[in-house]
């Protein structure tokens, strides 16, 4: 990839990511600054390694694997407070953002959700990626990723709507 | 397909159902109720997860890969002066000889660059931006845009090292390309007309203005630059 092109596709990667990058490492983080520095990382890795990016439709994908492995390699062993860190605190609380006791109840839900099936909701809905693109991410198949999805969100409708039947996988 | 495999599908998947999936909902009452009241919900889902960006995040990441990686933005410059010296000097571009401050590439190659870079849909109609979402935008900038009819358009993208505002203005019934870039600006007015696109780029108080479209296209005179956008 010749210099220019390769500086005006990596520019054009930040400027049209870096805000779902942000949302993405800020579920992972829940920390405003660690998730800044992870998408600053991210996308020094994604600088480094741009030339291995074949097809410019997938960047997306490849970009949040990227975080994702930077996340584990970063903080892996750093597991301080923020885990019992309430989700409000971490600027979930703007004014954009719904502040009824719904919203509450499914940011709690959220929060308590296993990593495996978190990690695909927020793929498809921070990411917008397909089932597959998930699974690629996330190193699984797609079937597994489509019960993951399907399970994430019976999970989160159970908080909202307790009372409703539950369909089965 | 059935009821629950449906569901199982659309819960999964809502934006990649497809063949059988389809065929199902279309012809099912009770799917068609379950896929409004699972929409509402991916609507609160998303609200939930969808959290605000701090200001300026954009700027700030890519000051730091700037300040952080040297083989991209110090060394390649060495390169690149010497690439544009070459253009220069078998004349491929039209570009007077200290016209252009702070650049490696004469200002109209950027420019050009740029949208071609983009593709053909940076040069088309999206969609009708309103005042607020115009306002947004150019209050980036420090501008505010006097076009509020006709931009279906309006995005901060790179330019060279910087970064400028680029539109889509409906003019005459067309569509042009009209980017504002407050860090770059020739000394004197530039009129370009290759690689199939023609236009201008005129210095301003802050920055230039670049207008442009496809060579069929009817493009305005010098004095829209003077009217298009204030200073806040």
């Amino acid at each position: 990839m010749q210099e220019k092109q390769k500086q005006l596709e990596y520019e054009r990667l930040v400027l049209v990511y870096s805000d779902d990058l942000f949302r993405y490492a800020l579920w992972r983080c829940r920390d405003k600054s660690m998730a800044e520095d992870l998408v600053q990382e991210t996308c020094m890795r994604a600088w480094k390694s741009l030339d291995k990016l074949r097809d410019i439709s997938s960047s997306k994908a490849w970009l949040m694997t990227i975080l994702r492995n930077e996340h584990a390699r970063l903080y892996a062993r750093y597991r301080p407070e923020m885990v019992d860190m309430e989700l409000d605190t971490v600027s979930l609380k703007d004014a954009n953002n719904d502040t009824s006791p719904e919203a509450f109840a499914l940011k709690q839900a959220l929060k308590e959700l296993a990593e495996e099936y978190r990690e695909p909701l927020l793929l498809q809905v921070i990411g917008g990626l397909s089932c597959e693109e998930i699974a690629g991410v996330c190193n699984i198949s797609k079937s597994a990723t489509m019960t993951r999805l399907f399970r994430a969100k019976q999970k989160l409708r159970e908080v909202l709507r307790p009372d409703e039947g539950q369909v089965d996988a | 397909m059935n009821c629950k495999e449906f569901e199982f599908e659309y819960i999964a998947a809502p934006d990649e159902i497809a063949g059988d999936a389809c065929e199902h909902l279309q012809a099912c009452a009770e799917c068609q109720t379950f896929v409004e009241q699972q929409a509402a919900f991916e609507a609160q889902l998303a609200a939930v997860i969808q959290c605000d960006v701090p200001d300026g995040f954009r700027h700030s990441v890519r000051k730091h890969v700037v300040n952080h990686q040297p083989s991209f933005w110090t060394m390649p410059k060495t390169a690149i002066a010497v690439a544009a010296s070459l253009v220069m000097a078998v004349g491929l571009v039209t570009f007077n000889k200290g016209q252009f401050n702070g650049q490696s590439f004469p200002l109209d190659r950027l420019v050009v660059e740029h949208v071609e870079h983009d593709g053909e849909h940076s040069m088309l109609a999206s969609h009708q931006l309103n005042k607020q979402q115009l306002a947004k935008v150019s209050q980036q900038f420090g501008v505010r845009v006097n076009l509020q009819k006709g931009i279906t358009f309006a995005e901060k993208c790179p330019i060279g090292d910087s970064y400028g505002l680029h539109m889509v203005y409906k003019y005459n019934g067309q569509q042009i390309t009209v980017i504002y870039m407050p860090e770059l600006s020739p000394k004197t007015f530039i009129q370009f007309n290759y690689a199939g696109l023609r236009g201008w780029i005129k210095p301003l108080e802050k920055g230039s203005v670049a207008v442009l479209g496809r060579q069929a296209i009817d493009i305005p005179s010098i004095d829209f630059a003077d009217e298009f956008i204030e200073w806040l």
